[in-house]
């Protein structure tokens, strides 16, 4: 079953005016339950401002979005941002509860558990400014998990990582991932990351508009330096090239 | 092509350098040393000034004042009840400014409406406030805290407002996506945040308060420090009257030192801890 449903989704920032511009255009996809599904793009084709109208931080412009919640009631979301957005004056655990529905001990058990599984147990009453980034943004990532939603957002998480730092959180996040069976939108300009960590990769092209949906049908756990992955990785990537080339003569025929 | 290499002279470390300094060039450059150099400074100009002029009262004989209202049994009941209408004001001034203040800075239509009371507010100086409780209510406890109160409110409304509305976006914006409640969002997001603004509005509001309550007292009567300080005024008693000026003075800088300066670290120990 689809726990998110676009349909003909379109944004334009500065509607009615001269400055008018069209981000997103005529989107629609869905993603089934337990998947993980990766938007690429080159920057500023819309990407985060895809993300962004899906989590109702901004408005879309026209089109649909539908959630569906497993339990009946409202979708719960989770959101892993760029960067770890923590509240620096609480405590890692105390941000943990922050986001969540009650107080309940089920609920500190969970948060514990995800606290657990990114490894960071130890530092559950450090202030966030007494960890480094990669840790800060495991707390992030357990956090997101921690309200057990029904669907997970990721705005490149490993962005602002270090490539050491980064690799071993894809990792982490692969193993989350394996037990919690969350459904995932992940946002990366990454077709290296895209490819270790997705079902699916929706790339979208210059102008907001979906220029391919390509099925990654690959065993996990998976790593980069694993051949078949690398292959694919490859091909992904040439696939993206094709598509600029093709955007680019298409602005330049335009113009 | 030859190439001359210089001698690069050897740095000490900071700890090092620490270490070599000594012991008494340590104390004596040392913040305590500074603020100690500072108060002696004020004594001296201060023995200086009554030594010329007849009509300053030197700290000895206000100190020999200060005594006698001790003896007389005038500075604890006097005092309390400042501190009472003092206590009362400030505090009444800090609930209802930090609750306008957050109204104003997360409400568009908030800041519309309190915006230019508050601003009426800001340029009524404490004196006229004092007449006017006076006329409206009399000589009771009821004019120094109502002084205290409008002097002192509209000092915490613009600085809670104003750190309301610095409140950072990223963390609203995750507060949204999370669907955190209201009340939630302004105990651990808005509140926590805009405490060094809430400190700097109370800091404001006691100084300016203080100011209130006292001038109140001393137009309105009914006992207090305000009040005995004019006592001693209307006799033409300037030792008296100085000694129960270095009295409140003494009280704010202990009561800012070592309550509301405590109070500060301890909310930013997070800050500390992050260092």
């Amino acid at each position: 079953m689809a726990v998110l449903t676009v349909k003909n989704l379109a944004k334009t920032f500065n509607v009615g005016t001269a400055k008018a511009s069209r981000v997103l255009d005529d989107i629609s996809f869905d993603v089934r339950g337990g998947t993980f599904v990766s938007i690429v793009g080159p920057s500023g084709c819309g990407k985060s401002t895809l993300l962004n109208i899906i989590s109702g931080v901004e408005e879309h412009t026209s089109g649909d979005i539908s959630l569906t919640s497993d339990s009946g009631g409202p979708a719960r979301m989770g959101y892993v941002f760029q960067d770890p957005r923590l509240l620096p004056w609480r405590s890692v655990m105390k941000n943990m509860m922050y986001v969540q529905n009650d107080r309940s001990e089920p609920t500190v058990a969970r948060c514990r558990k995800y606290l657990d599984m990114v490894g960071l147990t130890k530092n559950a009453d450090f202030f966030p400014g007494q960890l480094s980034g990669g840790m800060q943004q495991r707390v992030g990532i357990a956090r997101a998990f921690a309200v057990e939603p029904d669907l997970l957002l990721m705005d490149e998480p490993f962005s602002h990582l270090d490539a050491i730092t980064a690799r071993g959180l894809r990792a982490q996040l692969q193993d989350i991932w394996a037990q919690s069976k969350k459904t995932v939108v992940f946002v990366t300009h990454d077709v290296v990351e895209a490819v270790e960590l997705s079902d699916r990769i929706i790339v979208l092209q210059p102008g907001g508009r979906i220029y391919e949906d390509i099925t990654i049908d690959l065993p996990r756990p998976r790593r980069q330096t694993d051949p078949t992955v690398a292959t694919l990785q490859a091909e992904v990537l040439g696939r993206l090239e094709a598509m600029k080339a093709l955007s680019r003569t298409a602005s330049e025929v335009a113009a | 092509m030859s190439t001359t290499m210089a001698p690069v002279k050897a740095r000490r470390s900071t700890t090092e350098k620490e270490q070599e300094t000594p012991a008494w060039q340590k104390r004596l450059t040392s913040d305590r040393a500074a603020r100690i150099a500072a108060l002696l400074s004020f004594f001296l100009f201060w023995v200086l000034i009554s030594w010329l002029f007849l009509r300053v009262p030197g700290p000895i004989e206000v100190v020999q004042r200060l005594v006698d209202e001790f003896s007389r049994g005038e500075v604890f009941g006097n005092f309390g009840k400042t501190l009472y209408r003092f206590g009362v004001g400030v505090a009444l001034a800090t609930v209802v400014g930090i609750a306008i203040g957050v109204v104003m800075g997360l409400s568009q239509l908030g800041r519309a409406f309190f915006e230019s009371p508050v601003l009426v507010g800001l340029s009524i100086p404490a004196i006229i406030w004092s007449f006017l409780t006076v006329m409206w209510f009399g000589f009771g406890d009821l004019s120094p805290i109502v002084t205290t109160f409008l002097t002192s409110v509209p000092f915490v409304i613009v600085n809670v407002a104003q750190g309301v509305r610095g409140v950072s976006r990223d963390l609203r914006d995750m507060s949204t996506t999370y669907n955190v409640p209201l009340s939630r969002r302004i105990k651990d997001l808005v509140l926590p945040a805009v405490t060094g603004y809430v400190a700097a509005g109370v800091r404001f509001a006691i100084i300016i308060g203080w100011n209130g309550v006292l001038l109140a007292e001393w137009f309105g009567g009914g006992g207090g420090v305000g009040y005995r300080a004019r006592w001693w005024y209307d006799a033409n008693r300037f030792g008296g009257f100085a000694a129960w000026v270095v009295l409140f003075v003494g009280f704010i800088v202990l009561l800012d030192r070592f309550v509301l300066d405590r109070m500060i670290q301890r909310a930013f120990r997070w800050r500390d801890a992050s260092a």
